[in-house]
């Protein structure tokens, strides 16, 4: 073989398809060329580095929740999954906050949307909540945490009405004003609730504003959705990674749950 | 499923760089594998699973951009053989300088690699991509594709000449590449 036939055979050499003899008469004239060799290795080089540039990502696993779900083949919850969501979720936590600080957190404190978002982020970075529910009834135990910690009562909505598969609880303040958050997922998309008394929203008025021309109020912060409604004199904000319908479903169901207080 | 989720990365970035339109990668991945596990009697355990739903997912794609159909790709002309296509690359004196030291154009052009991956042609993004990304040999190519293994061979040699003559434009455009 002489260059030109072994340089035209690059491709199946660097991929090892071919034949052993092709392979074998290859190695032949690289172990004599040295011009050969030094341009395969160079090749070689070059072609692995454009397809680094093409490694797979690791998979979304919100999107493959929706894919899976939708054709009936929805996997239980899976805590690598959960992790590498967290670990995602970290980092834009982390350029959210980045962000959020160069604009100024002050200028939007009295913005709930914002303010919801932020929290909401942290619980994606892996913020404990102050409570997290051990028995098989974690809803009805949330609740009784709740009841405990905040004036205003607080409902968690049960599973089988929305999907929402609570987690954790606690307590916060929202531009200084007192709220009791859930955390949860719907599907595998991460959920927060937050609640507040209906006294509370005199302190942000863009929310105000929006819930006196609408019933449920639905709004975007960067990547999150959320809904907002005033149900029993309490102020009701859920916000998720997910679409507004499932979010809308945790709220009426909120809204429809049998009062425990 | 336990089949299923130790490829979902390379499903859904071969979905990402394949279809034309990217707000339809779910729409695409939901229906090749509800196709796949409709038609799951058919596969025989033990052959290689990948190869099976990767086809799925291929010949969604293909009903998909054919949809889109957008009409901007065209393809190489027939006539250009594959033993023409390194020594193109070679007859270009730039593209021996970034044969010697690909690096400083390599690291700055993420964008540019995956633009010149869009730019491709059909079926030589499809067969680069099962290569790159699915790891794939010719014949398992060949058979998700359902083209002759020469198609593979010639596709994949003019795609990477392609990609090579991107970056030989990219690293003159930015001053990257000098003839010596």
């Amino acid at each position: 073989m002489n260059c030109n036939e072994v340089r035209q055979h690059w491709n199946l050499y660097h991929d090892s398809e071919g034949d052993a003899e092709l392979h074998f008469k290859i190695s032949e004239h690289l172990d004599m060329c040295a011009d050969c060799a030094q341009w395969f290795s160079q090749q070689s080089r070059l072609e692995d580095m454009i397809e680094e540039k093409l490694t797979p990502l690791p998979a979304d696993p919100v999107l493959w929740n929706q894919v899976l779900g939708k054709t009936g083949l929805r996997k239980p919850v899976r805590v690598r999954s959960w992790m590498w969501f967290a670990g995602v979720a970290a980092s834009v936590a982390a350029v959210g906050m980045l962000v959020l600080l160069w604009q100024g957190v002050s200028a939007n404190a009295s913005d709930l949307s914002k303010l919801a978002a932020s929290w909401h982020q942290k619980v994606l970075a892996g913020q404990e909540p102050d409570f997290r529910p051990q028995s098989d009834s974690p809803d009805l135990e949330v609740e009784h945490y709740l009841r405990k910690h905040v004036a205003f009562p607080v409902r968690c909505p049960p599973r089988k009405d929305a999907g929402f598969a609570v987690d954790g609880a606690g307590i916060c303040k929202m531009a200084g004003e007192p709220a009791a958050y859930l955390t949860g997922r719907v599907d595998e998309a991460p959920v927060s609730i937050f609640v507040l008394s209906g006294a509370s929203l005199a302190a942000f008025p863009h929310q105000q504003q929006a819930l006196r021309q609408e019933k449920t109020h639905q709004c975007r912060e960067g990547p999150y959705q959320m809904v907002l409604a005033v149900i029993d004199r309490n102020t009701v904000l859920v916000i998720g990674q997910t679409d507004a319908d499932r979010l809308d479903r945790v709220l009426r169901a909120y809204g429809t749950y049998p009062d425990h207080h | 499923m336990r089949h299923l989720e130790p490829i979902h990365g390379a499903l859904e970035s071969y979905c990402r760089r394949l279809l034309n339109d990217l707000n339809a990668v779910a729409d695409v991945l939901q229906s090749a594998i509800a196709n796949a596990y409709r038609d799951f009697h058919l596969y025989a355990e033990g052959t290689d699973f990948r190869a099976w739903m990767f086809r799925y997912v291929h010949l969604q794609i293909l009903n998909c951009n054919r949809k889109y159909s957008r009409t901007r790709h065209e393809e190489l002309p027939a006539n250009l053989a594959v033993e023409d296509t390194w020594q193109l690359a070679l007859d270009e004196p730039l593209f021996k300088v970034l044969l010697d030291d690909p690096e400083p154009v390599l690291d700055q052009c993420d964008a540019i690699v995956a633009q010149a991956m869009q730019d491709l042609a059909p079926q030589e993004r499809a067969v680069f991509l099962l290569q790159a990304i699915g790891e794939f040999t010719y014949r398992e190519i060949a058979e998700i594709l359902q083209v002759p293994i020469g198609t593979v061979m010639s596709s994949l040699a003019r795609g990477r000449l392609r990609l090579r003559q991107r970056l030989v434009q990219y690293g003159e455009e930015q001053g990257l590449l000098r003839e010596e």
